[in-house]
C-alpha cells in the first residue's frame, strides 16, 4: 500500500517535472521568440540540472531520504509553481534580467526534480523491494507521467488556464504529494509537524497566487501608471486604462494619456469652438475619432446643430463612454444623445463609402506614431475629407504638440495645404499635455478669429483666442515636407521630435 | 495554368469543328494582354469603333488578377515603375485613367497618391533580420560597401548617359535606346560576366543583380544579357513630384486595376452583339489560325463553352496579333514569310509561379519589423512576397489579406522547370510556393486560410545575350500591312511599357 503511494508520487512528480520544463520553454519562446532556440536551451539546461540533482542525491543519508524527498517536493511546489508568474512580472518590469532569472529558475527546479527519482528509488530499495521490479515500476510511471502532461499541456492546460495558472496548479500537486507522503509515512519520519506547517504555507501561497493571478497583471500596470486603475480593458485595437487620483480621472490608450478631467475642457474647447463659432448655420458635423464623446459634448452646446456623426474604430471605447456612469457624467451623455449617430468603422474606409457632406469635420485621432495611423494624416486622406466638406465649412485637426514636435505639427499644416486647404494653425496650453496644437482648415481663404463665444466657456475668450493663433519666436515653423503615403514623412518627424524630448 | 490546355491543343493541331459563323470587322485584335488592350485603347481614343478584341485564353494576360474572400490580388505583374521620359504612351494612358493628375509629360508628373506605393515600400530579410534596403549598407564589410557605392554611381551615370544619336543609353521602350556600339556591345556577354569583368566581388551585390534578373526576366544573371541587366537598373529614371525616386505604382490586384481602367476607357459595347459595328467589341475565345486572305486577314477563333467547342471566322481588313510569339508561331500562317523562324528566333521563355496566400490574420513579425509592400528574402528560392492590402488607407488591419509570393523557376533550364511544373504534386508546389514565407515567419500556417497557385509555363521572354540583334524580332517589329504584331516579346523581355509600346505602334500604323 505504502509502496503504491510512492509509485503514485512518482507519476505525479514526473508530470510536474515535465510541466515546469514545458512552461519555461513555452514562456521563453512566447516572450523572446525563436522557439527552436528557446526550447533547446531550456531542455538542455533542465536536463543538465537534473543530472546535478541526481548527483547531489548521493549526499543525502539513507535514513533522511524520505524526509528529504518531502522537502524537495515542497520546494519544487513553491518555486516551480510561482515560476511562470514571477517570470511574467519580471518581463513586464524589465527585460534585461529576464533571461538570467529564467535560466536560474530552470536550473534550480531542474536540480530539485533531479533529486526526486533517486530518492524515491532509495526509499523503495530500503524497504526491501526487489531491485528488478522496483526500477521497472518507478521508471514506467515516471515516463507515463511525462506522456500525460505532454498531451495535457498543449491541448488543455495552456489554452484554458494559461502559463501562470498551469504552473500554480502543478505546484499544488507537488505540495499535495509532499503532504500525502508525510501523512502515510508519519511513523517513519521525524518532525512531521514541521512538514505540515511548511506544506500549509506553500499551499496557501499557491492558492493565493492562483486567486490573484488576474489581478497581478493589473498590479503590474498600476506600478507603471501610478494612480488607481478604475477600468482596464484590452480590445482588438488597443489597451484602454482609466485611472483616478482624487478627482482626476484619466484615460490612457496604449499607455498614452488621452485626457485628464482636470484640464480636458481646455483641449476640447480649443478643438471645437474656433471652428463652430465661425459657422453659425452649421447643421451637421462629422467627428473622426474622439470616441470619449468629449468633443461631441462641446458640439452639442450648439442648439442649431442637427446631426453629429461620430466615427470611431473601437466599439469597446464608444460603448464604455456611452454606458459607464462615471464617464457619461464627464461627457454629459453625449454619445447617447438623439442628435448623435455613433459609427464604429475605420475612418478612411468609412469616408470612401459615405456620400454626405458636413459643415464641419473634426479630426481627433491618436498621434501619428506608426505608419497605419500616419495614413490618416496623409494628402489623399485630406483630399477625401475635402470631398465631404461643405463649401464654406471648416476642418479642424488635432496635430500633436507644436512645441515638443514642431516638425510633426507643421507637417500636418503642409499636408493640409498640399491637399488644397487654406490653413490657420493654433495652439493652447493643456497642463497635462503641455503646449498642444491644432490646424483649422477650409477650402476658402477667409477665417476671422472669434472675439466672443455664443456658448458658455470655461477657458476660451477673446484674449485667449488671440494668443492661441499667435506663434511666439520659440514656436516658429521649421521647413517640412507634406506627409505623402509614399514616404510618410510625418511618422519620421513625429518619432524624431519626441525622441528628442523624451529621455 | 492559364491557357495551357488551349495552347497545347493548338501545338498538337487538335481537330476543330467547321466555323459556325462569319464576322466582319475593320480591325481584329487577337489577345487582350497589355499590348492588345493598349492598341484597343489607342484606336478607341482616336475615334475608331469598328474593332473586336479577342480575349485569348487568359483575359488581361500577365496583367491578370483574382479575388480571394473579397480581397483583390494579382496573378500576374504587380507594379509599374514611374514612367520614363520616353514612355509618353504610358503617361498618356495613365493620365487618361486618372493615375497621373498633373504635368503628364514633365520631368516630375503628379500621380494619384493612392496608387504610389505607400511606405514602407520594401525590406530584405538577411541573416534573420529585416533591413529597409535590398542592399543594406550596415551588413557588409567596408570593401563590399565601396563596391555597392561604385555600382550605384555607375548606374546613376548610365541613367543620364546619352548616345551620339541623342538618345538615352538605356531607355524604356528599349527600341528608343541609343544605337551606340559602346552600350550595344554589352549584349554579347552575360550580366554575371560583366560584373566579374568590372571587378565586382561582393556576394551581396551579385545576389542583388541575380535577384533583379530573376525578378524582371525570369532567369538567373548568368543567362541574362549584360545589356538587359544594366537596362533594368538604368532605364528606370522616372520621377514623380509627389514621391521619392524609385517609387512604383501599384494596386491591390497589381496591373489588373490598370487594365480594368483601360477597358472602361475603351468602352466595349455591353452584351455580346458582335455585329454592331458602331462600338468596340470583345469576345471570348482564342485564335486557332490567322492568315492573310485577299486584301485582309482571316482568323479562326475557337470558343469553348462547357465541354463543347465552336469556331467563328473573323474577316477583318487589319489584324493585330497581340499574342506571345511562342503561340503566334503555331497560329499565324507562314511566320517564316514575315522573317521569323521559330527554331532560331523564339526567345527563351521562363516559367513562373505566383502563389496567393489568403491570410486570416497577419503573422507575427520578427522584432516587430513593419510589414512592407514587397518583402524579399536574401538568398531565398523565390522572389519574396507582396501584400495586397498595403495600399488601403486603414488604421486597423483588415480581416483578411493576401500575400502574393512570386517565383521564377530558374535554377535549371526553362524546359526542365516546365516539366517539373507539369508533374509536381500539389504538395510539392505548395512546399515550393511557401519557401520564402516560411523563412519570414515562424508561425505561418495557422494564419493561412487558403493558397491559390497560378503557374505560367511560358510566363515571359528572357533577354539572353544577343537578344538585341535577334533578326526575327527585328523583322516582326517592322511588319506592316494587313497583319501586325504587338507584344512585349518583340522587345525580348516582358514589361507593361514594352507591351503597351508595341500596341501603340501597331495601332498608330492603322490610324
Amino acid at each position: 500500500m505504502r509502496d503504491r503511494i510512492l509509485i503514485l508520487s512518482v507519476f505525479i512528480v514526473a508530470s510536474c517535472g515535465l510541466a515546469y520544463e514545458l512552461i519555461a520553454g513555452a514562456l521563453a519562446s512566447y516572450l523572446l521568440g525563436d522557439t527552436v532556440l528557446q526550447f533547446s536551451s531550456i531542455i538542455g539546461c533542465y536536463l543538465f540540472a537534473m543530472g546535478v540533482g541526481s548527483h547531489l542525491s548521493r549526499y543525502v543519508k539513507d535514513e533522511d531520504a524520505l524526509a528529504c524527498f518531502i522537502d524537495v517536493e515542497l520546494l519544487v511546489g513553491i518555486i516551480g509553481g510561482l515560476s511562470a508568474t514571477l517570470l511574467f512580472a519580471i518581463f513586464a518590469w524589465a527585460s534585461a534580467p529576464f533571461r538570467t532569472v529564467l535560466y536560474a529558475l530552470v536550473f534550480v527546479v531542474g536540480v530539485l526534480v533531479g533529486m526526486e527519482i533517486p530518492l524515491v528509488m532509495r526509499v523503495l530499495y530500503g524497504r526491501k523491494a526487489e531491485m528488478r521490479e522496483m526500477v521497472s515500476r518507478v521508471l514506467t510511471f515516471d515516463y507515463l507521467g511525462a506522456l500525460v502532461v505532454s498531451l495535457l499541456f498543449p491541448l488543455v492546460l495552456a489554452p484554458r488556464l494559461g502559463m501562470s495558472r498551469t504552473a500554480l496548479l502543478f505546484g499544488l500537486l507537488n505540495a499535495g504529494v509532499a503532504l500525502l507522503t508525510a501523512r502515510v509515512f508519519d511513523k517513519e519520519i521525524k518532525g512531521t509537524r514541521g512538514i505540515r506547517l511548511r506544506g500549509a504555507i506553500v499551499v496557501i501561497m499557491l492558492i493565493g497566487a492562483l486567486a490573484f493571478s488576474s489581478q497581478l497583471t493589473r498590479w503590474a500596470e498600476q506600478s507603471v501608471f501610478g494612480d488607481q486603475i478604475v477600468h482596464a480593458e484590452t480590445t482588438p485595437y488597443q489597451r484602454m486604462v482609466i485611472t483616478r487620483w482624487q478627482d482626476d480621472l484619466r484615460l490612457y490608450l496604449n499607455g498614452n494619456l488621452q485626457f485628464s478631467t482636470r484640464d480636458e475642457h481646455r483641449y476640447h474647447e480649443a478643438l471645437i469652438h474656433p471652428a463652430m463659432q465661425s459657422l453659425p448655420g452649421a447643421r451637421s458635423v462629422l467627428v473622426l475619432g474622439g470616441g470619449d464623446g468629449l468633443a461631441v459634448r462641446e458640439l452639442l452646446k450648439y442648439k442649431t446643430l442637427e446631426h453629429v456623426t461620430l466615427v470611431d474604430l473601437d466599439p469597446a471605447m464608444t460603448h464604455l463612454f456611452s454606458t459607464s456612469a462615471e464617464l457619461t457624467a464627464i461627457n454629459e451623455h453625449a454619445l447617447t444623445n438623439p442628435r448623435v449617430h455613433v459609427i464604429n468603422a475605420d475612418a478612411g474606409q468609412w469616408l470612401e463609402t459615405d456620400a454626405h457632406s458636413y459643415d464641419a469635420i473634426v479630426i481627433d485621432l491618436p498621434d501619428p506614431s506608426n505608419f497605419a495611423l500616419g495614413k490618416l494624416y496623409s494628402v489623399p486622406m485630406y483630399r477625401l475629407v475635402s470631398k465631404h466638406l461643405a463649401e464654406h465649412g471648416y476642418v479642424v485637426v488635432q496635430s500633436t504638440s507644436p512645441y515638443f514636435a514642431p516638425h510633426a505639427f507643421w507637417c500636418v499644416v503642409a499636408t493640409l495645404r498640399e491637399a488644397g486647404f487654406y490653413t490657420w494653425p493654433y495652439h493652447v496650453n493643456v497642463p497635462s499635455f503641455g503646449e498642444w496644437g491644432y490646424v483649422l482648415a477650409s477650402r476658402h481663404d477667409s477665417f476671422t478669429q472669434p472675439d466672443h463665444y455664443d456658448v458658455p466657456m470655461h477657458f476660451l475668450d477673446a484674449s485667449s483666442t488671440r494668443e492661441m493663433f499667435h506663434f511666439p519666436a520659440d514656436m516658429l515653423a521649421p521647413d517640412v515636407e507634406p506627409n505623402r503615403l509614399n514616404n510618410q514623412a510625418l511618422v519620421h518627424y513625429f518619432e524624431q521630435d519626441w525622441h528628442r524630448v523624451i529621455r | 495554368m492559364p491557357g495551357m490546355a488551349q495552347g497545347h491543343a493548338l501545338r498538337d493541331a487538335a481537330k476543330l469543328p467547321p466555323p459556325s459563323a462569319d464576322i466582319d470587322c475593320d480591325i481584329v485584335i487577337i489577345g487582350s494582354g497589355a499590348a492588345g488592350l493598349a492598341a484597343a485603347w489607342r484606336l478607341a481614343k482616336e475615334g475608331r469603333r469598328d474593332f473586336i478584341v479577342v480575349e485569348g485564353p487568359e483575359p488581361d494576360g500577365n496583367a491578370a488578377g483574382a479575388s480571394m474572400a473579397g480581397q483583390a490580388c494579382p496573378t500576374g505583374a504587380h507594379y509599374l515603375p514611374l514612367p520614363s521620359m520616353e514612355s509618353r504612351h504610358v503617361r498618356e494612358m495613365l493620365q487618361d485613367v486618372g493615375v497621373i493628375v498633373g504635368d503628364a509629360y514633365g520631368r516630375q508628373p503628379e500621380f494619384d497618391e493612392r496608387v504610389l506605393v505607400h511606405t514602407p515600400q520594401e525590406r530584405l530579410l538577411r541573416a534573420g533580420k529585416w533591413y529597409e534596403d535590398l542592399l543594406p549598407d550596415e551588413v557588409d564589410a567596408p570593401a563590399q560597401r565601396a563596391e555597392h557605392q561604385r555600382f550605384a554611381r555607375t548606374i546613376e551615370q548610365l541613367k543620364s548617359a546619352v548616345g551620339s544619336d541623342g538618345r538615352r543609353a538605356f531607355a524604356i521602350p528599349v527600341a528608343l535606346s541609343s544605337q551606340d556600339a559602346q552600350w550595344r556591345m554589352l549584349d554579347k556577354l552575360s550580366f554575371r560576366d560583366w560584373l566579374t569583368r568590372e571587378g565586382y566581388r561582393s556576394a551581396a551585390l551579385h545576389w542583388y543583380a541575380n535577384y533583379a534578373c530573376r525578378d524582371d526576366y525570369g532567369a538567373g544573371y548568368e543567362r541574362i544579357s549584360a545589356y538587359a541587366g544594366l537596362h533594368y537598373f538604368a532605364s528606370r529614371a522616372g520621377e514623380a513630384r509627389n514621391a521619392e525616386p524609385g517609387a512604383v505604382l501599384t494596386w491591390p490586384d497589381g496591373l489588373q486595376s490598370l487594365v480594368r481602367a483601360l477597358r472602361a476607357r475603351i468602352g466595349f459595347a455591353a452584351g455580346s452583339r458582335l455585329d454592331d459595328r458602331t462600338a468596340p467589341r470583345r469576345m471570348s475565345g482564342f485564335a486557332a489560325s490567322v492568315q492573310l486572305k485577299g486584301k485582309g486577314v482571316e482568323a479562326l477563333i475557337v470558343q469553348q463553352e462547357g465541354g463543347a467547342s465552336r469556331t467563328l471566322r473573323i474577316r477583318a481588313r487589319h489584324a493585330i496579333c497581340a499574342m506571345p510569339l511562342h503561340v503566334a508561331a503555331h497560329v499565324v500562317n507562314d511566320m517564316p514569310g514575315f522573317g521569323f523562324d521559330a527554331a532560331t528566333h523564339l526567345p527563351q521563355s521562363a516559367p513562373w509561379m505566383i502563389a496567393n496566400f489568403l491570410m486570416r490574420r497577419f503573422p507575427e513579425e520578427r522584432a516587430k519589423s513593419p510589414l512592407a509592400w514587397d518583402n524579399v528574402i536574401y538568398a531565398g528560392k523565390g522572389l519574396g512576397y507582396v501584400v495586397a492590402t498595403h495600399q488601403l488607407i486603414r488604421v486597423a488591419r483588415p480581416e483578411y489579406t493576401v500575400f502574393s509570393a512570386y517565383d521564377a523557376l530558374s535554377e535549371r533550364s526553362p524546359q526542365e522547370m516546365r516539366r517539373w511544373l507539369e508533374t509536381a504534386t500539389p504538395t510539392e508546389l505548395l512546399g515550393r510556393a511557401a519557401g520564402d514565407l516560411s523563412m519570414a515567419y515562424e508561425h505561418l500556417w495557422p494564419c493561412v486560410e487558403r493558397v491559390d497557385i497560378t503557374l505560367r509555363g511560358h510566363g515571359m521572354a528572357s533577354p539572353t545575350p544577343g537578344y538585341l540583334s535577334n533578326k526575327g524580332l527585328l523583322a516582326l517589329r517592322e511588319v506592316d500591312g494587313p497583319l501586325q504584331f504587338a507584344h512585349s516579346d518583340l522587345s525580348g523581355y516582358s514589361v507593361f511599357e514594352e507591351a503597351a509600346w508595341w500596341g501603340e505602334v501597331a495601332a498608330r500604323r492603322l490610324l
